[in-house]
């Protein structure tokens, strides 16, 4: 039986065949409980953006199984995950990946048109969730008018938006000053948790480290410190 | 609008703004809708206008039934047929008026020397069917006058400087110009109008000779029944309806000139190339954003709301590039507008284009759905 709203069990993930085959996770097992803020540090290469594709359902394992809220997705169809996506998970990227030509309020919008929202209530919805990050008065602006931390908040915005239980975060404060990176991740773990939103984050920042409920390191593939739950 | 509807209305959201997004671009994608639009319009608006001029008399002579020479092919001079026909056809039951016509080749001698060839078009008073008509000055009822013609108004100065009561011999005969009409020029000799016996004399056909009769339904009785009888009637002649004789006009001409292959060539040289651009255009746009494209499939967008992305783009390419395009070439059909050349660019030409445009669109995005389908959603964390 499981229990935890995020369950991975001896996950792998090899890449190419063969003499030149390169295995960037072995045997992981990871688990988050639902609300949970759960960052993972490790050095480059260790596999943390791996295990995080994985459990966003937009990369397959090669070994092992991934349980989102009771839902086996490491054995879902293809054509299926898509819909997986829209239903559990928000995505907060190292480079914000703003759509350019939409206004702060669109991109928010847009995650919540692509949840199968009305446009009224999405609207309604994006609107809310701009103040929420402080950025009431920069929604009709576009990516480019806005500073990397404001960007960073948008993107916050976008991943709660349409409350899915899973926020997935990848280097979210890699391109932000101390303070700015403090900001966005406080409002992501603050929002997330107001929604009772399960939070994994992927880190080098030390700077953030206190934020987090529970730590886990990766290094070589491996879960090394913090995995047990 | 909920559920996948939302998708597909934000994903054509999501269209527009990244093509207005990025200008340069869409510059380059409508000029290429553009060209393809306005090469093709040309090359078909000219065809039309060709083949307009071939089809304007038979449009304008008012008749409903055409009895021609057995083997006639197209409307140009040739061997005469008894008048007889025309007695043998106005006694049908259901035409309500048979008329003669002439048509024959005619040599206009210069003042200053030299000639010109004009087409001589005999028709009867006073009905004058087959007669002259965008007269600009004079009218049918001139061709009463003694030795009176009609001529083509845009040929005046090839005709020697033509003016109203000029003189002047055709076929070794005198004739006084009495009208002009206005654009009256077919592929051949420009029109030029006499009465029945001033025609025939100037043709030189015995006075049992025609070169066509025409004749007119009565209001209620049935185009192809009558057509049926006139034909029993006239068992060695071939009766058409108007539309049977256009249709065989232009079967003539794509048959006889290699026009159409040569028009269709060009048009279909400008549809390539419009595709080859647009193609390229929506392919670099594609593979420009394809982060975005990725952040939206790993946001949960499927191939399929992708496609509604691009198939809005294709759209509103199409709608906008034709729209600039079909502006264009009627602004060139305008400027070059003369009784020798003009566009003919009717409304389906306008619709047709838009379909065109839409399906070229259509066609260059699958190219650019084939990268997109490609893209991997994980992508966005590399």
């Amino acid at each position: 039986m499981r229990s935890h709203a995020v369950d991975a069990r001896g996950v792998g993930k090899t890449y190419g065949e063969g003499a030149l085959a390169y295995a960037a996770l072995r045997d992981v097992d990871f688990f988050a409980s639902a609300g949970e803020f759960v960052l993972v540090s490790g050095p480059s290469g260790s596999g943390k953006t791996t295990l995080l594709s994985i459990l966003g359902c937009v990369l397959r394992p090669s070994a092992g199984e991934v349980t989102l809220f009771g839902r086996d997705v490491s054995r879902a169809r293809e054509g299926d995950l898509p819909a997986l996506r829209r239903e559990l998970i928000g995505f907060v990227f190292q480079g914000h990946n703003l759509i350019a030509s939409l206004s702060a309020r669109e991109n928010v919008e847009l995650a919540l048109r692509v949840r199968g929202r009305g446009a009224g209530e999405a609207a309604r919805e994006a609107r809310d969730l701009l103040a929420r990050v402080g950025l009431a008065d920069k929604a009709d602006s576009l990516p480019r008018d806005l500073s990397g931390g404001q960007r960073q908040r948008v993107a916050v915005a976008r991943a709660l938006a349409g409350d899915p239980p899973l926020v997935l975060a990848d280097e979210p404060t890699a391109s932000l000053d101390a303070k700015a990176g403090a900001l966005v991740t406080g409002l992501l773990k603050g929002l997330a948790r107001e929604r009772g939103a399960t939070v994994v984050v992927v880190t080098h920042d030390e700077r953030i480290f206190h934020l987090g409920d529970r730590i886990v390191r990766i290094e070589d593939g491996k879960v090394t410190e913090g995995g047990v739950s | 609008m909920s559920g996948p509807f939302a998708r597909w209305g934000a994903m054509a959201k999501v269209g527009v703004r990244m093509m207005f997004h990025d200008r340069l671009k869409l510059a380059g994608t409508l000029f290429g809708v553009v060209f393809a639009t306005l090469l093709a319009d040309q090359q078909l608006g000219v065809l039309l206008g060709l083949l307009s001029k071939n089809l304007m008399f038979v449009d304008h002579a008012g008749a409903d039934l055409w009895v021609l020479p057995a083997g006639a092919q197209t409307f140009q001079p040739g061997k005469p047929i008894s008048l007889s026909a025309l007695t043998a056809t106005e006694v049908v039951p259901g035409v309500a008026w048979a008329e003669p016509l002439i048509y024959a080749g005619g040599t206009l001698s210069l003042p200053g020397g030299g000639s010109e060839p004009v087409s001589v078009v005999g028709t009867r008073a006073p009905r004058y069917k087959g007669g002259p008509w965008n007269l600009v000055a004079g009218s049918a009822e001139a061709l009463a006058r003694p030795d009176a013609m009609i001529f083509e108004d845009s040929e005046r100065e090839k005709l020697g400087g033509l003016n109203l009561g000029s003189v002047r011999e055709l076929n070794g005969r005198r004739v006084v110009a009495a009208g002009f009409t206005w654009g009256l020029l077919p592929f051949g000799p420009s029109y030029s109008f006499a009465g029945y016996d001033l025609a025939r004399e100037l043709a030189r056909f015995d006075a049992d000779r025609t070169s066509y009769v025409l004749a007119g339904v009565a209001p209620g009785a049935d185009p192809a029944a009558v057509k049926r009888a006139v034909q029993a009637r006239n068992p060695d002649l071939l009766v058409l309806t108007r539309a049977e004789f256009k249709a065989k006009i232009v079967t003539y001409i794509f048959a006889s000139t290699g026009i159409g292959a040569s028009f269709g060539a060009s048009t279909g040289f400008g549809l390539l190339v419009g595709l080859v651009i647009v193609s390229l255009s929506m392919f670099s746009a594609v593979v420009d954003n394809v982060r975005e494209f990725g952040t939206l499939k790993a946001m949960g967008a499927t191939t399929g709301d992708l496609a509604a992305l691009l198939l809005t783009q294709s759209v509103v390419y199409a709608l906008v590039g034709t729209l600039i395009g079909l502006g264009v070439v009627s602004h060139v059909a305008d400027a070059i507008r003369s009784p020798k050349l003009a566009l003919v660019l009717p409304w389906q030409l306008y619709a047709g284009t838009f379909g065109v445009m839409l399906l070229l669109c259509s066609l260059a995005s699958s190219l650019a759905l084939v990268r997109l389908r490609r893209v991997e959603p994980a992508m966005v964390f590399r």
